[in-house]
């Protein structure tokens, strides 16, 4: 006999020890593919990008001294154009104010005005003020119908439903519609709103869209929410004689409320991403006024608004690509996707410090 | 209430009712609770109304499409370019026979440079191959002729007939306004169909003369066949001789089509339908005539929903294996939150991703020598089925993956126990326990990423070409590297630029109803395979 000089459990080598190993290996390198990916879109975007966002800080002569061009101006023609052997970029306003000096100050000196040959790219220099702000409103809007809707419908199936037909058939509706493609909401939309209520294309007729579209993430993620807090809670108000409503007031929202905010997050980074419901119901592909220049209140409601996924489609499909549109594509794409991914990490981080911090 | 039951006790009345009682407002009967009841339930109700509109408005949007396209398929057949179509279709078959003999030329051409046999040489060993496929190609000449002028008479015939109409809704409207000066002002000269079809159809015998010499030259051409200078190709001649002998076969048989055509045959409901569900052509603003068949674009989306899940369902489903059964708790806590993080990321980013860099990025790998034995690879086209598939693959995964692992997840520890107990080993466990027991699971986490995928627009929309054509299968895999359009793309390609309320539009509604029901019917399916093969212990 051999002398034992380790362990007899340990394992030893054998081909079924190796192939296991390697299956192993082979669903490791499928998870990091994914991350990999999804690492590859996120750096690219992040890295060519932020060279816009962050290029165009100035500075100003006020408080608070510095401002960033491409953040708070909105979208103009770009102009590229040799002056005087060097080479010059202006947007619109800017080219058009430099021409007429230019051509007032050779008139005055008695040569012939200046010829401009200037190669002219739209939507490529300024920024996308109009866009952030149409966005937020659309997100604002949307998810305030959505959550009155949800929050309700979720009290509803949480706490008042018994198992019925009715019941059912709510649930039945609620899995379908979440799975309905956002394309067809749009059209829904366009055909209910814009044509049937002749909306046309605002901001009302986009708000409605959005909260209908994410209106099964609201009530799902409301319901889990409400069922997590533990039946004691209410069998005690009910048991001090508090009635139903008092109930769900008092012992029943304030610990959900959490719960129901975070997971509601994720429906507005839905709501914000997505570009074909907006498409005929509320966006603009481009307009000078802002959403609040408007001589009456109700025609607040009645304006289609730029917006940032729609920006993306435009000036990514419509305009050509080269190192001048490139810049503004990256940068818009840059703002939008960190604008979603930091409400998107918001709700994750949250909703995993509370999973820790709520053990009844 | 508290305060109801101490005033009922300090006035100590000698009561006969209860000691407590319950003071209640009332709203149309209903008690306060009663009323936030009923006000929540409204709520939930909402879900199903939202779905109920959505049917009714895309009903309502398109289902006078089937009625305007008999409508226009009615005009197609009473204008005579039904007609016009049919000898068309005989022309059109020439011209895919002389492509096939240009096909043989190109073969014999690259067989002959591999052998180092230059040009000039070249061009003089295929003359006799040259002078046969001129001449055979010539034959079909008086056949376009005819076909040409016919074209020109029966749109002639269309345009007069949509003016007409166009006049008819102008007086009605001007008489609805109350303008009826103006509405006298038109004239309406309404077409005679019969008397003006006569320009087409008296054609067939002018036609069957024309025929009858086009077949003989044709049957001519073919009796002696060229040598090819590469023998190998030989066969193919013949067989190409067997080809246009059974196109020739076809002649009586459409003679006699053309000879029983009535323009006034009516024009059924189910051909409205059938042109398009089984339509192979989806053309529009087109000076002939409009088709609307929604066969391209489902094929496309079909495809691309077909490379997106090749890619998807290996990667999610077995990175939810490893995340459940094999990763650490350290890696499961990292990895989970970055998938869902990805699924977050919009499809318009996405879209411009492979715009700005994937496109060419997979071209370029294309063209990489090493990997010339891949079917189709190098190819041109930078945007194609392959692009956006390679991305929608990215907006399945996270979904395939969070409810794969859910599925995994759910099954059962007593199951993996008994496993382990019985000394089988972790991969043994994972693959004869723990997928099987979720399998109906992962199928439906597969069912409901196809139905992401398949309604999918920004993507699709700005990476898949936009070609609205049904790719060529018989290429093989290289039909995946051609552009496409889908049935997403188009509705938000075209949506913006159609006339309210005409038939492309409405067109574009049915689509939408299409995919609707397609979700639909995804979704039903998932939650019918979770139910029905569900295993749980007992």
């Amino acid at each position: 006999m051999t002398t034992v000089s380790t362990n007899t459990f340990a394992s030893r080598p054998s081909t079924g020890r190796s192939l296991e190993k390697s299956t192993f290996w082979i669903f490791r390198i499928a998870t990091y593919v994914i991350l990999l990916a999804g690492f590859a879109v996120f750096g690219d975007i992040v890295f060519k990008g932020s060279a816009t966002v962050f290029g165009a800080f100035k500075t100003t002569s006020s408080f608070p001294y510095f401002t960033n061009t491409f953040l708070t101006e909105a979208p103009e023609s770009l102009y590229v154009f040799e002056h005087k052997g060097e080479k010059r970029e202006m947007g619109d306003t800017e080219y058009r104010a430099f021409r007429e000096k230019e051509t007032a100050a050779a008139l005055a000196a008695g040569k012939p005005a200046p010829v401009f040959e200037a190669a002219s790219y739209v939507y490529s220099a300024g920024g996308i003020w109009p866009c952030i702000v149409g966005t937020v409103l659309l997100v604002v809007g949307s998810m305030t119908i959505a959550l009155l809707l949800g929050v309700s419908s979720a009290i509803f199936l949480s706490e008042y439903a018994r198992d019925g037909t009715f019941v059912r058939f709510v649930r039945l509706a609620i899995l379908n519609l979440a799975g309905v493609p956002s394309i067809v909401f749009g059209l829904f939309g366009f055909g209910m709103f814009v044509i049937y209520f002749d909306w046309n294309v605002s901001l009302l007729a986009g708000w409605f869209t959005l909260a209908f579209m994410v209106l099964p993430v609201v009530i799902t993620a409301s319901e889990e929410a409400l069922k997590a807090v533990p039946k004691g809670f209410r069998e005690g108000s009910l048991a001090l004689g508090a009635t139903k409503w008092q109930t769900i007031q008092s012992n029943v929202l304030p610990y959900a409320l959490p719960g129901i905010l975070t997971s509601s997050i994720l429906g507005i980074a839905r709501v914000a991403g997505e570009t074909a419901p907006i498409m005929f119901t509320a966006a603009y592909v481009v307009r000078d006024k802002m959403p609040w220049d408007v001589e009456k209140i109700s025609d607040f409601f009645f304006q289609g608004v730029m917006a940032l996924p729609y920006h993306i489609y435009v000036v990514s499909s419509k305009i050509p690509q080269n190192e001048y549109t490139s810049r503004v594509q990256y940068g818009t794409a840059f703002v939008f996707l960190g604008i979603v991914a930091l409400i998107a990490a918001s709700s994750i981080i949250l909703r995993n410090k509370l999973r820790g911090r709520y053990k009844w | 209430m508290p305060p109801d039951i101490n005033t009922a006790a300090d006035t100590g009345e000698p009561s006969s009712k209860f000691a407590i009682q319950k003071k209640r407002t009332r709203l149309f009967g209903l008690t306060l609770d009663e009323t936030i009841r009923v006000f929540f339930g409204g709520n939930a109700l909402v879900a199903v109304i939202v779905l109920a509109l959505i049917t009714f408005f895309l009903f309502r949007e398109g289902s006078q499409f089937f009625g305007q396209n008999r409508d226009s398929l009615r005009t197609y057949r009473l204008a005579g370019l039904e007609y016009v179509d049919i000898i068309r279709q005989q022309e059109e078959d020439h011209t895919a026979l002389t492509r096939y003999l240009f096909d043989i030329r190109l073969k014999a051409v690259v067989q002959l440079t591999e052998q180092g046999i230059d040009a000039a040489e070249i061009n003089r060993r295929l003359a006799a191959f040259d002078a046969f496929s001129e001449r055979y190609s010539d034959t079909i000449v008086p056949i376009r002729g005819l076909v040409f002028e016919l074209t020109e008479v029966a749109t002639d015939i269309k345009t007069r007939y949509n003016e007409n109409e166009d006049y008819k809704v102008a007086r009605k409207n001007f008489l609805a306004a109350g303008m009826k000066a103006e509405a006298d002002e038109i004239t309406i000269k309404d077409l005679d169909f019969a008397k003006e079809i006569v320009a087409i159809t008296g054609t067939v015998s002018a036609y069957e003369q024309i025929n009858n010499e086009y077949a003989d030259a044709l049957k001519a051409s073919v009796t002696v066949l060229p040598t090819l200078p590469v023998a190998s190709l030989q066969p193919r001649l013949e067989r190409f001789r067997e080809l246009t002998r059974e196109y020739l076969a076809t002649f009586p048989g459409r003679l006699a089509t053309l000879k029983a055509w009535d323009n006034n045959a009516p024009v059924k409901w189910t051909e409205a339908f059938t042109q398009f569900i089984f339509g192979t052509r989806w053309l529009t603003a087109s000076f002939w005539q409009d088709w609307y068949g929604i066969i391209p674009l489902f094929v496309g989306s079909l495809m691309i929903s077909c490379i997106a899940l090749f890619i998807a369902v290996p990667l999610g489903v077995g990175a939810a294996i490893y995340v459940n059964q094999i990763a650490s708790p350290m890696e499961q806590r990292l990895i989970k939150p970055a998938i869902e993080f990805i699924s977050a990321i919009p499809s318009v980013v996405l879209g411009f991703f492979g715009i700005a860099v994937l496109g060419q990025a997979l071209r370029a790998l294309s063209q990489w020598e090493a990997l010339s034995w891949v079917p189709g690879f190098p190819y041109s086209e930078r945007l194609n089925a392959l692009t956006a598939g390679c991305l929608l693959a990215l907006i399945a995964v996270p979904t395939i993956f969070t409810l794969a692992e859910d599925a995994i997840n759910n099954v059962p520890r007593a199951f993996k126990e008994a496993s382990f107990a019985l000394g089988a080993s972790r991969m043994q466990t994972i693959v004869r326990i723990i997928v099987p027991a979720s399998l109906s699971g992962i199928v439906s986490a597969v069912l409901l990423g196809l139905g992401r995928v398949m309604g999918e627009t920004m993507v699709v929309l700005l990476c898949a070409g936009n070609r609205i054509a049904i790719p060529d299968f018989t290429a093989g895999f290289t039909a995946f590297l051609q552009p496409v359009h889908t049935m997403t793309g188009i509705i938000a390609q075209e949506m913006g630029e159609v006339v309210r309320g005409g038939i492309h539009y409405r067109a574009l509604f049915v689509v939408g109803l299409v995919l609707f029901f397609i979700a639909l019917l995804l979704n039903f399916l998932a939650q019918k395979i979770v139910r029905k093969y569900r295993i749980s212990i007992g």
